[in-house]
């Protein structure tokens, strides 16, 4: 439904987008991904006819978005980044002059319009001057004049930007409701949104396409990790008996224990020499255990066997599964970057060594 | 069939002139400023009426002068003389307020993102340019049909009666006027972004008009006939003094033409930059 072939725009010296291709299947929701000042304003603004490319062409329904432009006008809805809206104009009054310049006849008016106010739920504010309403009200005026006058092709530049959660939620269930019968094309840099509403995404950065395809061809490409954060209680020894079992099986990357001694420690009397000492008297403090194994790999079963037969006790087990967020990051900025975990503070860390004698000689590394 | 197709086409055409015209208006009558301007301009316009007619300068008083000083030769007709001094002031004040009429006519557009929505909808931009002209026309002769009642409250009051030649023909070059300027003007205000620039150079433009207009008159020959063929204000002034040329409806027509077509060039041509 939209093709988009080798589009380039070139201000000047400035290269906005540079050989950009993609698809959109009839029916489908395309997510649009990219850091401020990607390109995809500029693309959304070519495909929908209001700025020209340098080269390239694009197709939407088979119309050509610079040589029929008044053909492709007929079929699309479109956001743009600034809801275009009259301010002296009530909701109502407004939506009517869309569905008059978008050529809806003249005894459908009346009904597309109500059905865009319901189903961007602004029945209640139809009589209401558009300058009076707040930002997310007017952000959904802005989605119904995009689809008031039931485009088959509708594009949001950042539909959900200004709007409370649950206004977020209406909208996402909004545009889900939408595909199937209409073929989407959604512009955002907030990436739940994406995993959440979209067939497939197409990451753009810098003016190029990086990647395209369904959020989880996406992640199984690219994801480096997943993991599991584990809360465990017991002896030191028993922890790390646990984590050289643990270690062992095949897919782990690495094992990470996390204390919460700091607090505990500067609280206590300042004569303790002796760490080792200090921590196991915490023994019954439950720790933080981080488990980093190769993508795609489910080892819930054996880490619990694992944390089971070596006699600690498991109070809290979470799977942290690649997001879409660390395949941006990866792909826009060149480098996994490490989110930093609010609740420890480096000093926090201990990373056991490997070679334990369980009896006696405990070595623990503070770092 | 086709003829069929022809008819549907200009009546979406007209539709979306329509479409267009009815916002303009909506907007003109919600808008204070344009209560502001009109009511400045009433204030002004009943001020020089007062002066012209009644007032120690005025037509009443100098024609009694002339006829204490007995003076008789020429035959002074007031009432002409009155709506041709009347008129010539209100195409000069409509001068001044025409370019804060049209400034805001695609500033605001682009101010507000809207033109984002008109570009990127099924109707033509010259389509547009007209939907807009009309409104603020139309706005425009709003406000001088008091004017209007009150020019036609005083000619019928003369005795003889005057025949309403020049009521109708003034007011019908003071309107023509108004649309050239206006259609310029609203060139002018595709031009920008800004309404405080697209006033200024509007009022500039209306002030080369006067200088051309100036020109005109003080070079003689060719040259200056064929600048006083093109002047708006030249072409205004004849047909305040009942000069009926059908060049001049050709000019005025084609100054109105000239800024629509301009206007919709512009609104093209400047998407194509970097914004």
């Amino acid at each position: 439904m939209i093709e988009v072939e080798k589009l380039s725009k070139i201000y000047g010296k400035t290269t906005a987008l540079k050989d950009v291709s993609f698809h959109v299947n009839k029916g489908e929701i395309l997510g649009f991904l990219g850091p401020n000042g990607a390109g995809k304003t500029t693309t959304m603004r070519i495909l929908s006819g209001y700025l020209p490319a340098t080269t390239g062409i694009a197709r939407i329904a088979g119309f050509e978005v610079h040589e029929q432009t008044m053909a492709v006008r007929q079929v699309i809805g479109y956001l743009p980044e600034v809801p275009p809206l009259y301010p002296e104009m009530t909701v109502e009054d407004f939506l009517y002059f869309v569905t008059r310049i978008k050529q809806v006849a003249a005894g459908d008016r009346s009904r597309r319009v109500d059905i865009a106010l319901s189903k961007c739920g602004l029945l209640e504010k139809r009589q209401v001057l558009i300058k009076k309403l707040s930002k997310g009200f007017r952000q959904r005026v802005g989605v119904a004049q995009a689809l008031v006058h039931d485009p088959p092709v509708i594009i949001l530049d950042e539909p959900t930007v200004g709007l409370d959660p649950r206004q977020i939620i209406e909208v996402r269930n909004l545009i889900k409701s939408l595909a199937n019968d209409h073929t989407i094309i959604l512009s955002t840099h907030i990436l739940p949104e994406v995993s959440m509403t979209c067939h497939r995404v197409a990451i753009i950065n810098k003016g190029e396409i990086v990647l395209e395809g369904t959020p989880d061809q996406m992640i199984a490409q690219l994801a480096k990790s997943e993991g599991y954060d584990l809360e465990i209680t017991g002896e030191l020894e028993l922890i790390n008996q646990a984590v050289n079992l643990i270690k062992n099986l095949p897919g782990v990357i690495d094992v990470e224990i996390i204390n919460n001694l700091s607090s505990n420690l500067s609280n206590s009397s300042p004569n303790n020499a002796d760490l080792v000492d200090t921590v196991k008297e915490y023994s019954d403090q439950p720790v933080i255990m981080q488990i980093n194994c190769e993508a795609l790999q489910d080892l819930s079963k054996e880490i619990v066997g694992a944390i089971i037969n070596s006699g600690l006790t498991l109070s809290e087990m979470r799977k942290n599964k690649a997001s879409l967020e660390d395949v941006f990051l990866d792909v826009t900025t060149g480098a996994t970057m490490k989110e930093v975990k609010p609740d420890y503070l480096p000093g926090d860390h201990i990373i056991l060594q490997e070679n334990v004698n369980v009896n006696n000689d405990q070595s623990a590394d503070v770092n | 069939m086709s003829k069929n197709n022809w008819l549907k086409e200009i009546q979406i055409i007209i539709n979306n002139i329509m479409a267009i015209y009815r916002k303009e208006l909506q907007g003109y009558f919600t808008l204070p400023l344009a209560y502001v301007i009109a009511g400045i301009f009433w204030l002004l316009a009943g001020y020089f009426l007062i002066a012209l007619l009644l007032g120690g300068e005025g037509i009443i008083q100098q024609l009694a002068t002339r006829d204490q000083l007995g003076i008789t030769k020429p035959p002074i007709d007031a009432a002409y003389e009155f709506l041709k001094s009347y008129l010539s002031v209100m195409g000069s004040l409509s001068l001044f307020i025409l370019p804060m009429l049209s400034m805001g006519l695609y500033t605001e557009e682009r101010k507000r993102g809207t033109l984002e929505l008109l570009a990127t909808s099924p109707i033509t931009n010259w389509a547009v340019a007209i939907g807009k002209l009309a409104g603020v026309l139309t706005f425009y002769v709003t406000m001088i049909l008091p004017i209007i009642l009150i020019e036609t409250m005083v000619i019928s009051a003369t005795n003889p009666p005057i025949s309403p030649h020049i009521l109708i023909l003034g007011n019908v070059g003071l309107i023509l006027l108004a649309g050239g300027i206006l259609s310029l003007g609203m060139f002018v205000s595709s031009l920008t972004d800004s309404t405080v620039l697209a006033a200024i150079l509007t009022f500039a433009l209306v002030l080369f008009l006067w200088i051309i207009d100036v020109l005109a008159n003080a070079i003689g020959g060719n040259i200056g006939a064929g600048l006083q063929h093109l002047s708006l204000l030249n072409n205004y002034q004849n047909m305040i003094k009942g000069v009926l040329d059908t060049s001049s409806f050709i000019i005025f027509f084609s100054y109105i033409i000239l800024g629509v077509f301009l206007t919709a060039q512009s609104v093209d041509a400047l998407r194509f930059q970097r914004s």
